[in-house]
């Protein structure tokens, strides 16, 4: 438990950082409705960084850090500028094509310099886990002074300001952008700038306050989103991804409970969970019907986690080919897995095998792929086999139930009945 | 009326030595051009081929080929190509759709010119298409990193002549005592590098991707662990969890990466276990020194040695 606890304590207080500032730069970001800047800003640093690579220095050297910071720089300026452009053409338009362009060219740089291929693919996906001390100790101070500074001078960087106030807004935000993409990825930046920010204004209008709920929703959801990664073996940049997702969907669901006509809300939330529970239902009764050996989801997935329900409509001998088939696949696949165990640990231990039984051992393995790809047919074919016989009634019920779940004042027809 | 003499003399030379000039770019464009996808193949190929063909690797060297993205120039290469020689077991799938594109029937799937180099390879840690969680690798048909057993190449040069043989009968002998010469040169090579990893046999080491149990079972190294479990997925917290206890729990003073995969994962790991990082080549040219196929073990040998001390 210490241990998990010191192996996730520096990605968690990473996280705390990231959602510090970025649930600030979200809330301005938000109101000036640039939603996707911080993908062009990280993209034109990863392009300075891919120039410095091409230009012969190494990856983490000042000199690839200084490139990516004056690209970030220039793009600073050219973001300021859109704003004035941007009264024809919308300003998210050309901060696309910024993020699509710098993406692009960074791709071309790349065949001139391979190791940007490993930096590109480290900006999309980061990765949060092995950030540790040393982050910290590098983006507290920037991350500190750079809050300071919004916070002094949050009167001309907050709304429309004058040209070179939007350019201090963009450089600081670059230089952000820059070191949390590095160590976070840009999936996870996104969501530390957009969800906990738009959580804060959604439920309160004070921007202290908007602060306040945007940090504690984020600080909550990482937390929950690393135990998860850790107790469900999940990567754990696109897990937090996701809860953020999820964190922002329960706050949507929330939201008319906490700021609205509660009953009103209650009525459209059981009727809309009624509707999709209807649709999920009648199309699996169409696609039964129409093509019972295509996938059936609803019905896998029920059988998977009660494998008894196969009972209901498989005939006995149905039943018993299905068991031996998947005990017949299970047996080879742990015969091959075992051979394949006994030739890892014959790579070191005892005598070594001569080509001709390793060849053998390659063979065998083949077999047993062959034979377990055959018993793995033999069980669908008698699924598909049992699923077509059963087409229509079980199709019929399914339909029935679809119509009991539909959103339909069922009491009030029936009262109104003729007669 | 020595003059005109002088004359014709000057335009006989002349013109042989235009004739000679001709026949020599005649001999040249002779050269059989043949596509590999990648680095590896092409240094083996060139071995065999010798001065008779102009082989290309599709792939850079320090490019991951299991993610390369083909340009239009590689629709080219392949259209003018005689023989391609690939990897298989599904390493450079993407090689299909290029074929494909490029319509050249000579190289296609039944045509004379196409080499799957995995022909006749005994093929390790074989799994059906879903089996096998936490080996890194998505390949129903083994791993298809065999080309890092140097035994192998005896294999991989023996298709290849085959290949070339029914191209240009005409030279099989040529292509016959090159590979020879080659495969004298290899075994030489092979007994040294087996003396001198001797002192490593059984030392567990982990490495970022499964690249190497070819390697691992020609010179008796124990890797005990990856750092990428599926490729493309970033590891998991328990998973990494996991591979530092290994790690500590069996003295693993090794972590092996290739250029082209995440410095900072792997530092990350070794770091927390007090490893050292090793940057091995899996492909010819993926290190500066790694310049060809024998080249390319003699630099793993020495860093693995190297770090081992």
């Amino acid at each position: 438990m210490i241990e998990t606890i010191a192996f996730l304590l520096p990605p968690f207080l990473v996280a705390v950082c990231l959602v510090g500032i970025h649930a600030w730069f979200g809330i301005q970001v938000l109101a000036r409705k640039v939603i996707f800047v911080d993908l062009a800003l990280a993209q034109i640093a990863a392009l300075g960084a891919t120039a410095a690579f091409m230009l012969g220095h190494p990856a983490q050297s000042a000199a690839t850090y200084g490139y990516s910071l004056a690209f970030t720089l220039l793009a600073a300026v050219l973001l300021a500028f859109t704003r004035a452009w941007g009264t024809r053409v919308p300003q998210e338009a050309l901060i696309g094509v910024i993020y699509v362009v710098s993406a692009a060219a960074a791709i071309l740089l790349i065949d001139q310099a391979p190791q940007g291929a490993e930096h590109l693919k480290q900006v999309l996906t980061g990765n949060i886990l092995t950030s540790g001390w040393n982050d910290l100790a590098l983006i507290v101070p920037l991350y500190l002074a750079i809050g300071l500074l919004h916070w002094l001078w949050r009167g001309r960087l907050t709304g429309a300001g004058s040209l070179a106030w939007d350019f201090v807004f963009y450089a600081t935000f670059g230089v952000v952008v820059t070191s949390s993409v590095a160590i976070a990825g840009v999936l996870l930046v996104f969501s530390f700038l957009i969800i906990p920010a738009a959580i804060g204004v959604m439920f309160a209008d004070a921007l202290g306050k908007q602060l306040a709920i945007g940090w504690i929703a984020g600080i909550l959801t990482s937390a929950a989103a690393l135990a998860a990664s850790f107790a469900f073996d999940l990567p754990t940049g696109a897990a937090m991804v996701c809860a953020f997702g999820v964190s922002l969907a329960v706050a949507g669901m929330l939201y008319p409970f906490l700021r609205g006509d509660r009953r009103k809300a209650l009525r459209v939330m059981l009727a809309s969970t009624r509707g999709i529970i209807a649709a999920v239902l009648a199309g699996s009764a169409l696609q039964l019907a129409a093509a019972p050996r295509a996938d059936q989801p609803l019905i896998d997935l029920a059988e998977y986690a009660m494998p008894a329900l196969r009972s209901l409509y498989f005939t006995s001998s149905e039943q018993a080919a299905f068991a031996d088939a998947g005990a017949y696949a299970e047996r080879y696949r742990r015969e091959a897995e075992e051979l394949n165990e006994r030739e890892r640990r014959n790579r070191t231990e005892g005598e070594t095998l001569d080509d001709f039984s390793v060849a053998r051992i390659s063979s065998f393995l083949k077999s047993y792929g062959e034979m377990r790809k055959g018993e793995q047919f033999v069980m669908e074919e008698v699924r598909a086999r049992a699923r077509g016989r059963v087409r229509w009634g079980a199709g019929l019920g399914l339909a029935l139930m679809a119509l009991l779940f539909a959103p339909v004042p069922w009491r009030r027809v029936w009262m109104r009945r003729p007669g | 009326m020595a003059l005109p003499g002088c004359r014709t003399m000057a335009l006989r030379g002349a013109l042989i030595a235009a004739w000679l000039a001709l026949a020599s770019s005649g001999f040249a464009q002779e050269r059989i051009q043949i596509v590999t996808t990648t680095t590896a193949l092409r240094s083996l190929t060139e071995a065999v081929g010798g001065e008779r063909i102009t082989a290309v690797s599709l792939v850079p060297p320090t490019m991951d080929a299991e993610e390369y993205q083909p340009k239009p120039q590689d629709v080219l290469r392949l259209k003018q190509a005689r023989m391609l020689v690939r990897v298989g077991l599904d390493y450079d799938l993407w090689a299909d759709r290029l074929l494909a594109q490029a319509g050249n029937r000579t190289i296609g799937r039944s045509g004379p010119g196409y080499v799957d180099a995995s022909y006749g390879i005994a093929a390790l840690e074989l799994r059906g298409m879903s089996v096998g969680p936490g080996d890194g690798h998505a390949h129903g048909s083994g791993n298809p990193h065999y080309w890092l057993d140097p035994k192998n190449a005896e294999v991989i040069t023996a298709t290849i002549l085959e290949a070339l043989t029914r191209i240009d009968p005409a030279n099989a002998a040529v292509y016959e005592s090159n590979r020879a010469a080659f495969l004298a040169r290899l075994s030489a090579k092979l007994a040294e590098w087996e003396a001198r990893l001797a002192p490593l046999k059984g030392m567990p080491i982990v490495a970022y991707h499964n690249s190497w149990p070819y390697f691992a079972r020609r010179f008796r190294l124990d890797f005990v662990g990856f750092i990428e479990v599926k490729p493309g997925v970033p590891p998991s917290p328990a998973h990494l969890a996991g591979i530092v206890r290994t790690m500590k729990a069996r003295n693993v003073r090794i972590v092996v990466r290739e250029p082209h995969e995440p410095q900072r994962d792997v530092a990350f790991v070794a770091g927390k276990a007090g490893a050292a990082v090793v940057t091995l080549a899996a492909s010819v040219g993926a290190l500066p020194q790694a310049t060809d196929y024998i080249a390319l073990f003699d630099t793993n040998v020495a860093a693995l040695l190297a770090a081992a001390r």
